[in-house]
Formats: C-alpha cells, structure tokens, sequence
C-alpha cells in the first residue's frame, strides 16, 4: 500500500480522525464527556455519504418510518458510534474497561474451552472492544480478521494499537488469508470475523435479510466446513455509558453433505435469524454506513 | 460466587480490579468521581444491605474505575454545560431568548477550550501521557474562576453560580464526611466484595 497524500489524513476515514480521538481520551475530563460526544455526534452528521447510507438502511429495517425521524435515529447511530469508538480506544491507552454482562454465557465458555473455534460478529456496538478485551482475558488466541483500512497510515495506527494478545488480520489477500485462518484455528485459536457485509473482492454468498436480497461473506463458512469447527454468533452491544452486554447464540454446526451450497445456504439462514434479531433489537448500534442492501444502493 | 482479580496486565503491565457477579457492587463508592457521588453511593449501598435482590445477568463483570457511575457523570455534565451556557447567556448583550439560544453552542465551544488549549501545552510541559487529571483540575477552575466572577454582579445568572459555589461547597463538605467514615466505607466496599 501507498503511502497517502498527506491531506487524505482528513478524510472521514482518514489517521487524522483516530489520532484525535485518542487525544481526546487522553484529556477530555470524563463529567464532559457527554457534552463532547453530543457535539461530535452532531459534527459527525454533515458526513454526508455515511448519514444516507444509514437512512437508506433504515427505510429497510424500518420501513414505515418517516425520513426526518431517519434523520434523528442517524443522530442516535452516531452518538452511539462516537461512545464505542472512544470506549475503544479508552481500553486500548487506559486500560479502562466498561461493566459487561454476558447472554448466553454457557456457550460462551464452551467457545474458549473448544480446540478452536469461530466467532462470527457484525459491526455492532464495539466488536473491536469485545476482541481486544478477551485477547487479554481469555486463554485461547484470538484472531480478528477485518476490513482493510483506506490508507497505509490508518492500518498502521490500527496495527500498532492493538492489544497484545490479539492479532489483526486484514482481509486483503483472501488466498493467502485462508490458508493461514485455517492453521491458527487447528492450533485451537479463535478466529474473530465479521460477517454481516461484504467488502471489496472477497467470496460471498446469497442472503435475505429483512427480507431483501444482499450478501455475506463466504469465508467463515468455508472456513468452518474445513476446519470443521462450530461457529458462534457473538454480538457485543452497548448498554449505556461504559457498559456492554456480550450476546453468545447457539452455534452454528456446519454439517458436510454432498450438497455444499445446500450445507451453506442452512448455516447462512440461522446466521441471518440471529443477525436480523440482533439488527432489529439494536438498529441504532449498527454501524454500517454504507448500503448495506445493493437493491437500495442502485 | 465473587472474585476481586486484578485482569488485563497485557504488554503494558496496568492492572485493574473487578468484582465477579455481584451486580450490588455498581453502588460502591469507589466506582464515584465526586465526594457527594461517593457519599450517596455509601449511605444507598448501607440501605441495599437488607438483602432486597436486584436482577442478576448470567455473568457480570464490573470494574473499580471512579467514572464508572453513569447517573453521575451525565448529571455533572448537563450541570456543567447549563451553567456554561446560563453564564453566556447574562455575558451576551442580546434579549434573553436570543441569548439562551447563542448561548448553547457557545456553551459547547467552551467547553473545548481547556482541553483544546490546555491538552496541547500539558502535553509539551509533561509529555505524551494521560492528562485528563489536569485537564479536569484546569477546567473546574476555570468554571470556579467564572462562577466566582458572576455571582458577584448583579445578573439572573448570579443565582446560577452561587448554586455552583454551594455545590462545590457542598462536595468538600462531602469529603470530609467521607475521610470521617473512611472505616466504614471500606469496610462496606470489603463486605461487598466479599
């Protein structure tokens, strides 16, 4: 990757954006704190792709809901995006860790005691918080693979924030990626995904969620069917100011058959029943700022 | 079943403690910023000691950090930012509705200023670490400094500042009450912890 001219530092994407934030959490008294998110939060809606990107997702998962009161929900989405991220990197400078509370806490214990396994998570509430925390916590590896960032510069802020226990993989050389995916989970290492969208060239499969046709991504299920592991729906969902609940679901169990895409296509439905319970329970948490549908985005 | 362990050492050998499933320790003093917080938070905490049950997820895990305590730091940051605002608004020489309405993102923009201004010069004074103690002390003083300022004139806004004033007074009285029970106290955080 190139290094970025250097007013690409600037764009809402951009290294500018996170080396401010983390500033701010390292001087940005905690009783302002609100006051400080609240103007951000209003500061982030004159981002104009991601605040019509949110609206054409919520006239689908909405869909009787009137454009003004979309608007204002975008206001909720970001003020929510704006508390995560800084809880984020507030873990990451202070080691300050929010209250959690834990659904579905039997599976959850059975994912770290297994010889590897498969967290498959959407981008809600703080999945990066969730990652970096059990990185620390739990005695399994943990793996996140995610969207490469736009810029050289960016990916290396990310890279050199992480926390120690975690490694982050960026899913840029899908071929490569898999391979190597595939040994870190026979290692008996989990490997952390999100699999609600679909970015650049990577594999995918067909989906129906709130009951239009998109995509998601193809890897963790292939990657469950050769390692033959369980995959486990985690969702990390913020509950208020500092505290988060982390939601574990029945694991998905991918069966092999003669028939793979029929293998796939079950593992995709259940996969999607807990993404669409999750999207509706905390729509304002979703941070997809992108249409998420390619129908509404033509 | 409860346990106080210190997690997260990681590469950066920083612990903290946290109490294990015992959803009472979110009234602990400890996880209060403010003296008056941490003495409310003491005497709920006495009173929650007559066993009454309070709803228990699966697994919980709360943290010893003096921000933890939402009610509090949402309360002290409308405050904060309506006295802000409450002293522009006297300062503006504009008709009290229109200067209420300036007021409000004058209110916002200064609350930046000692973190946009103080955050930078700390940071070359003391180098790259956390600085919000010192911003919190730099921006209190500066609300004490401009509520000292407005309580003496002779505006509506005055009554907002001595009510300032009479909190702050209030929280340092808190604190000693607080240094007084401080065998208490500990001895409630311990029990619970237990």
């Amino acid at each position: 990757m190139t290094r970025p001219a250097w007013w690409q530092r600037f764009r809402a994407r951009g290294v500018f954006w996170r080396q401010l934030l983390r500033f701010a959490t390292l001087n940005v008294p905690p009783w302002t704190e609100p006051v400080i998110i609240a103007f951000w939060s209003a500061f982030f809606l004159f981002w104009g792709p991601a605040r019509r990107g949110l609206m054409r997702n919520l006239v689908v998962i909405k869909p009787r809901s009137l454009a003004i009161v979309n608007f204002f929900r975008c206001y909720r989405v970001f003020w929510n995006f704006a508390w995560t991220i800084a809880d984020n990197i507030r873990f990451k400078e202070s080691r300050s860790i929010p209250d959690w509370e834990f659904t579905g806490w039997k599976y959850f214990q059975e994912m770290q005691s297994r010889e590897g396994a498969i967290l498959l998570t959407a981008h809600m509430g703080s999945y990066d918080l969730g990652a970096q925390l059990f990185s620390e916590t739990s005695t399994r590896r943990i793996v996140m693979v995610r969207a490469p960032e736009g810029d050289s510069e960016t990916q290396e802020f990310e890279e050199g924030h992480a926390a120690g226990g975690l490694r982050i993989e960026f899913n840029t050389r899908a071929s490569d990626l898999a391979i190597d995916l595939l040994s870190v989970i026979r290692d008996g290492s989990i490997v952390a995904i999100q699999g609600d969208r679909v970015t650049g060239d990577i594999a995918f499969l067909p989906a129906t969620v709130f009951g239009q046709p998109t995509r998601v991504p193809a890897g963790p299920f292939a990657l469950a069917l050769a390692a033959r592991v369980p995959i486990y729906p985690v969702f990390v969902v913020r509950l208020g100011r500092r505290r988060y609940r982390l939601m574990t679901s029945r694991p998905i169990e991918l069966v092999r058959s003669r028939n793979r895409d029929a293998d796939f296509a079950r593992a995709v439905e259940q996969w999607v029943e807990e993404l669409e319970r999750a999207i509706a329970e905390g729509w304002f948490q979703w941070f997809t700022f992108d249409p998420y549908w390619p129908e509404i985005a033509a | 079943m409860v346990h106080v362990r210190s997690v997260l050492a990681g590469d950066r050998s920083v612990t903290m403690n946290v109490i294990a499933d015992r959803p009472e320790a979110r009234l602990l003093p400890s996880r209060h910023h403010f003296a008056i917080a941490r003495l409310v938070a003491f005497l709920r905490l006495q009173l929650r000691a007559d066993g009454r049950s309070v709803e228990t997820p699966e697994h919980l895990i709360l943290p010893i950090d003096r921000d933890q305590s939402s009610a509090e730091i949402y309360a002290i940051a409308t405050w904060v930012f309506l006295t802000t605002a409450s002293y522009f608004a006297c300062l503006l020489p504009l008709p009290l509705p229109l200067a209420l309405l300036a007021a409000i993102p004058l209110a916002f923009i200064a609350i930046h200023i000692p973190i946009v201004v103080g955050g930078p010069l700390v940071r070359l004074l003391a180098g790259e670490k956390n600085h919000v103690r010192t911003i919190s002390a730099i921006t209190m003083g500066a609300l004490l400094i401009s509520s000292l300022y407005i309580a003496r004139t002779a505006t509506w806004a005055r009554v907002v500042a001595w009510l300032f004033l009479t909190v702050v007074a209030g929280n340092a009285i808190a604190a000693v009450i607080l240094w007084m029970l401080r065998g208490r106290v500990q001895a409630a955080e311990k029990r619970c912890a237990e």
